[in-house]
Parts: C-alpha cells; sequence; structure tokens
C-alpha cells in the first residue's frame, strides 16, 4: 500500500462516520423522495402507481399551492431584510462596548435557543385577542384590539415579527463578529477625512462588512423560504389560507392527507426554488470575490 | 437566524424521514406485536374520559383475567400513529376510530368486518342498538366496528343568566329556547355591555367549533356538503347559503354572538361571559369542574326547517390482518365496553343501546339524557372516504363566512370548487 492510498484510506475513515449518516438520513431520504414524488402514493393505498410527472402538472395548476408560494414570498419579504435590519442595529449598538454587553449579548441571543413551539405559545398570548398583554396596553392607550392572529391582513405580518424577535440574536452574532474585524484605523482615517457617522457607516462599515451581510441574508432567505412551525402552531394556515405556506401545504398534504406522493412534488418544486435563489445569491459572492482578486 | 435555520432543515428532515423509514425499514414488520393474552387498546381519551375508560377495563381485567395494553394517544396525532401502524404494522388489537374516519381506512381495507362476529355472538342483540348509529360504523355494506357511544351537540345555557333575564318557564326554571325565534329573543335578553364601553361583554351564544355548530345549521335546512350518493360536491347548494347567511346574521346583525376572532367562547361560557353555547356532550366534564357555574343542558332548538344536530361517535375496531385466536379476545373487549357504556356515559358520552337508554342510570344523568334526545336525528360527517380531505375546504369557507372575509355563497362557490376537485379524483 503506498503511502497515498493509506491517506485516503484514513481519510475515509475518518468522515466515514458522518457520511453514514449523511446518506442514511439525508441523501437517501430526499432521493426517496424524488422517487415517491413520481406515484401516486396513498399511504394507506395497496398500489402505488406510477404516475410520471403528474403531481407536478397537478401543482401547476393548484391555486392553493400559487397561494402557499405567493404567502412564503411575502414572509420572507416581511422578514429577511428588516429582520437583518434589527440584526445589524443590535449588533451596532453594542459594538459601541456598551457596559454589560455581555448580558445584553445573551439577552438578545436568548430566543434563538428556544424552539418554535415554544416561541409560538408564548406569542400566542402576546397576541391573544382578548387575554393578550398588546391589546391590553393597545386598550388602554384607547387604541382598537386588533385581531392579531385571526384576520387576515394581520396574521402574516405578525408571525413575521415573532419571527424576527426570535432569530434577531443569531445574525446579531454574526454582523457583532463581522464588525470587531473591520480594522480601527479605517476609522480614523475616514474621521480624518471630514466624514460624519452616516458617511462612516455607509462608506467604511457597510462595504467592510458585506460578506456578512451576504451570508447572513442568504441563510435567512433559505430559513424563511422554509418557514413552517409558526404557521402550524399559530394559526393552522388561517385564516382563510392567508398564512398557508409551502411547507406547511407539504405537511399537511403529506401527514394529515397522506398523500405522500404529491407532497413529495411539492417539496422537491421547494427544493429546485431554493437551490435557485442560492445559486443566485452564490453567483454574487463569487462575483465579489473576483473584484477583490482584481 | 443560523440555529433556527439548522432547525428547520432538521424538522424539514424529519418530515421527509418517516416517509423513508416506513417506506423502507417498517414495511415488513409484523402486524401486531402480539404476546399471548395481552391485548393492546388505542384511544385518544386523554381528558378524563381516559380516567372512565381505565376503570372499565380494569374491571375487564378482573372480570376475564385478560391483561390489557391501553395506549392513550392526544386525538391530535392519534390518527397519524393509527395510519402508520395500519399501513406499516404495529397496529394494536383494538382501536378507537371517529365515525368520520372510518369511511377511509374501510376504504383502503385495513379493517375487518365484524359482521361474522355479530351474526356468531348469540349473546348479542344488535337491534338493542339504534340503527341510525350503527349505520355510521357501516361502508360499503360492512360493518366495520361497533359504536361504544354517540356525542351530540346540544345547547349549553347558563342557568343563572337566564333567570336574570326573566327567561324562565312555568315551572319557574330556567326556559331553553326551542326555535329560531325563542333563541334569538333570549339571546338579545342575553347580550349586554355592563361596563357601559358600547361594546357587549357578555354575549347571548357564541360559536364554540365552527365547524360542527355549521354542519348543525345546514342539515336543519336540508342541506349537506356532498350530494347524496357522495360523489360529488353539494356545498353551495341553496339551503347552505342560508344557514351559513344565519349564523353570520348571528354576528353582524342580531349582534348576539361574538366574531370568532380569538375569542375564547367555550372558557367565555365557563365563566359566564356567554349564556349559550353548542358543544359536544364530551365538554360535560369541563363543566363539572368549573365552580359556580349552574349550567343545564337541552337540544339544539329548531333554526330551520327541520330537526338535526351533529354528533360523532367513537367506534371499535379491529385491523384487517388479526390472527383468529387475537380477533376473539379482541372481540370480547369490544362486546364487553358495549355491555358496559353506561359507565362509560357517565364522563359525558351516549350509550346507543336502548335498553341503557332507558335505565333510571342514565335518566338520572340530566345533560346526557337531555342531549340523547337528538339521537333519532343526529347528523354525522358525511362517510366518504375524502372526508379529511375535504374538511380543510368547508373550514375554511366557514371562517371566511363567518369573520365576513367572503360573502356566504362566495366562500362556499370558493369551497364547491375546491371539494369538487378533490372529489373528481379516484
Amino acid at each position: 500500500m503506498t503511502q497515498r492510498t493509506e491517506e485516503r484510506l484514513t481519510a475515509y475513515a475518518f468522515i466515514a462516520p458522518y457520511l453514514a449518516l449523511f446518506i442514511a438520513f439525508l441523501a437517501a431520504p430526499v432521493a426517496y423522495g424524488l422517487y415517491i414524488s413520481l406515484h401516486d402514493w396513498h399511504v394507506l393505498g395497496q398500489s402505488r402507481p406510477f404516475v410520471g410527472l403528474a403531481n407536478y402538472a397537478a401543482l401547476l395548476q393548484d391555486d392553493l399551492f400559487h397561494r402557499a408560494l405567493m404567502n412564503t414570498a411575502y414572509f420572507a419579504l416581511l422578514t429577511v431584510i428588516p429582520g437583518n435590519a434589527v440584526s445589524l442595529l443590535l449588533a451596532l449598538a453594542l459594538n459601541a462596548r456598551v457596559r454589560g454587553e455581555t448580558l445584553f449579548k445573551t439577552l438578545y441571543y436568548l430566543p434563538v435557543v428556544l424552539s418554535v413551539a415554544v416561541t409560538a405559545i408564548i406569542w400566542r398570548w402576546l397576541y391573544s385577542t382578548e387575554f393578550g398583554i398588546i391589546n391590553h396596553y393597545l386598550s388602554l392607550l384607547g387604541g382598537p384590539r386588533p385581531a392579531w392572529l385571526n384576520s387576515p391582513a394581520l396574521a402574516m405580518p405578525s408571525l413575521a415579527v415573532m419571527s424576527i424577535w426570535w432569530g434577531a440574536g443569531g445574525n446579531m452574532l454574526i454582523y457583532l463578529a463581522g464588525l470587531r474585524g473591520i480594522p480601527d484605523e479605517y476609522y480614523e482615517a475616514a474621521r480624518m477625512d471630514g466624514a460624519g457617522a452616516l458617511a462612516r457607516f455607509r462608506h467604511v462599515t457597510l462595504p467592510l462588512l458585506r460578506p456578512a451581510l451576504l451570508f447572513c441574508l442568504v441563510m435567512s432567505l433559505i430559513g424563511s423560504s422554509q418557514v413552517f412551525g409558526q404557521s402550524y402552531i399559530l394559526t393552522g394556515g388561517g385564516p382563510h389560507y392567508s398564512t398557508l405556506t409551502v411547507v406547511l401545504y407539504m405537511y399537511q398534504t403529506g401527514f394529515s392527507l397522506y398523500r405522500m406522493g404529491y407532497a413529495c412534488a411539492v417539496a422537491y418544486v421547494l427544493f429546485a426554488l431554493v437551490l435557485g435563489l442560492t445559486v443566485i445569491q452564490y453567483r454574487l459572492v463569487a462575483g465579489r470575490r473576483e473584484d477583490m482578486a482584481a | 437566524m443560523m440555529l433556527p435555520t439548522l432547525r428547520r432543515t432538521a424538522l424539514a428532515i424529519g418530515v421527509c424521514l418517516p416517509v423513508l423509514l416506513s417506506g423502507g425499514c417498517l414495511r415488513q414488520a409484523p402486524d401486531t406485536v402480539a404476546e399471548p393474552g395481552v391485548l393492546r387498546f388505542w384511544n385518544g381519551f386523554t381528558g378524563p374520559d381516559g380516567a372512565t375508560m381505565e376503570r372499565i377495563v380494569k374491571r375487564f381485567e378482573k372480570d376475564t383475567g385478560l391483561r390489557v395494553k391501553m395506549q392513550i394517544i392526544p386525538w391530535a396525532t392519534y390518527y397519524d400513529k393509527l395510519t402508520l401502524s395500519l399501513a406499516y404494522g404495529g397496529a394494536p388489537d383494538v382501536f378507537i376510530c371517529h365515525a368520520n374516519r372510518l369511511a377511509e381506512f374501510a376504504r383502503y381495507d385495513v379493517m375487518r368486518p365484524v359482521d361474522d362476529l355479530v351474526s356468531a355472538d348469540e349473546g348479542l342483540d344488535l337491534r338493542d342498538m339504534l340503527p341510525n348509529i350503527l349505520a355510521a360504523a357501516r361502508y360499503d355494506g360492512k360493518q366495520f366496528g361497533i359504536p361504544l357511544d354517540c356525542h351530540p351537540q346540544g345547547l349549553y345555557y347558563n342557568e343563572k343568566l337566564f333567570r336574570e333575564a326573566g327567561l324562565i318557564g312555568p315551572d319557574g326554571r330556567a326556559r331553553p329556547p326551542a326555535t329560531l325565534a325563542e333563541f334569538l329573543d333570549a339571546a338579545r335578553r342575553l347580550t349586554k355591555d355592563t361596563d357601559g364601553d358600547g361594546r357587549p361583554d357578555r354575549w347571548g351564544f357564541a360559536f364554540t367549533w365552527l365547524r360542527t355548530n355549521w354542519i348543525t345549521f345546514i342539515s336543519q335546512f336540508g342541506g349537506s356538503i356532498l350530494n347524496e350518493d357522495l360523489t360529488r360536491s353539494a356545498i353551495n347548494q341553496p339551503a347552505n347559503v342560508e344557514a351559513t347567511r344565519l349564523m353570520a346574521d348571528m354576528i353582524t346583525r342580531y349582534r348576539i354572538a361574538p366574531k370568532p376572532e380569538g375569542f375564547d367562547s367555550w372558557m367565555g361560557f365557563r365563566q359566564g361571559r356567554v349564556a349559550m353555547a353548542i358543544e359536544g356532550i364530551y365538554m360535560l366534564s369541563s363543566l363539572e369542574e368549573q365552580q359556580g357555574l349552574a349550567y343545564a343542558g337541552a337540544p339544539v332548538p329548531k333554526f330551520g326547517r327541520r330537526m338535526a344536530a351533529w354528533g360523532g361517535s367513537h367506534v371499535m375496531c379491529m385491523p384487517r390482518k388479526l390472527p383468529d385466536d387475537r380477533v376473539r379476545l379482541a372481540w370480547r373487549l369490544i362486546r364487553y365496553l358495549s355491555d358496559n357504556s353506561l359507565d362509560w356515559a357517565e364522563g359525558g358520552q351516549i350509550p346507543i343501546r336502548r335498553s341503557l337508554l332507558k335505565d333510571p342510570r342514565f335518566r338520572a344523568m340530566r345533560v346526557q339524557s337531555a342531549f340523547a334526545r337528538e339521537l333519532p336525528y343526529v347528523v354525522f360527517e358525511p362517510a366518504s372516504h375524502k372526508s379529511t380531505e375535504i374538511m380543510p375546504f368547508y373550514d375554511a369557507a366557514i371562517e371566511a363566512s363567518l369573520l365576513g372575509i367572503q360573502s356566504p355563497q362566495q366562500a362556499l362557490d370558493e369551497a364547491h370548487r375546491r371539494i369538487g376537485q378533490v372529489m373528481a379524483r379516484p
């Protein structure tokens, strides 16, 4: 055995445990899902006939699926940029080296540790039309008592606000790390050139934070396109389909109606869309790297 | 955002994984993990009804020397587990199946018909059981189980609020309404703005479970969700529109019921902020534990052209592939539970045996016996194997109508289109 082969074998031995898990729990199910999506696959069905692309063709006609796509895009719109803005603001505030920084960092990060179920249950009480603390203070101020989760116009924004609260701490840490990586000399130089705080932010902070920004935006976009737990727990997709998201629709099709073939087709369309978005974002990052090389 | 993303990915994997496992490894698993002399019994009785069931099962064990392994699984996930066990193995010997879910299992041929057991059992007189409830457990001419109970919804009313509003009968007791006119009159007198902020804070009535309340209403107007042979949608028929409009009018026109958005109606009834509610008999136990609430039950008033009330039934069933020796044991449990369904009724259920309905012990259960008067005209959800699949569409239509998102006609037309698509599939 040459040394090279031996090295290779050692390498494979090291990755083998992960690879085995990856194949068993990710690669194989993903491939099997594609296979299922080509069949009329009812869980209880005695036969599961091959239907080719019929499930995908039906998806094109399915206005509820279109609705779910639009709702998911709407959720992404409401969370990706506003959520990252919140994270960045928090990071900027913490970067000013305030007293008790660790405490604030922990506090802002705390929601991230919670599961979506816990978060949703907390917010269900906050949003409660009758007993919620939000409506309590609104009515003390003489305001209306909106049905946050039960009106079609408010339900999705309410889920978005909750999701931002839940996730902002995670990106905050990444932004904070990014900010800490910007050498002070740049700011000194900018200050000498007479740049104000806003100009320093625009011309120094933002460009140098671009890798972190891109990373966070991509991850948020992928995350928000898979939104599920929030509407599953808080609204069940309602009222009147206003919070029906793609993953929730997939879940309901697969696990309430047991139509696995159709559910897998939904999953694959979502997969293709997320992959497409990621490729576009990746190109942006790659383009940026070439800029730097040049 | 990192962690949630990971978690969502994990969740997505978790969604795919059971599909893989169930399709692959579990496929060949034996149908039941049989221990000799031990019966496996699944149900979703997580409330006080679970304790009642446990007592009856304990007595069965003592009387027969058999052992029962009862597993109580919350209804919310019960059918996921049951469906997978019926499809891939691991199903119990006896399980409870709601009448409205039965057709789906029957049509996919995963349940054992019990006709042979019924006819071989000389001690069982089928004529003692109410035929319309028995029929709810029949599919394609075969009996797929024995109904343990029937649980219709009826009118719960707050006796104290009734007396305060002067709604008293000749016997000096609170008098429940029996017609639409009486109902609206009572509800108007019971709806009050006690703190003077211009909004009622005590309601004459409130919709609790929209779906079942709606089924009661449309059935009273002669409507239905599907056509008679359960092949096509009939949901936008005039009778349904009329019934749905009446429900919406109770909120917007007569102003006797709150909008069903974020208002916990049942809690409202328990706390005396709602004077009437139409709910299932199984909600009784939650009233019994409410201190200081004077409640009573009556049949649902006649809102439409005929008497009707939504009902459900817990049917005792067996999986298709059960070895004969276990079938005999399972049948003994089913028979025992049916024979003792008077004990079961105490927790807020109604037996379906005529002999038990006449029993003085049952007559002494005041709400149960009031709701039992509805048994001759109780209405079940459509006995189609597409029942679960079409449900979300009428749920959405009812919600949209009552919240004023769509007119009843628009909402039901939309549901008609969607249900039509579902029914058109094989």
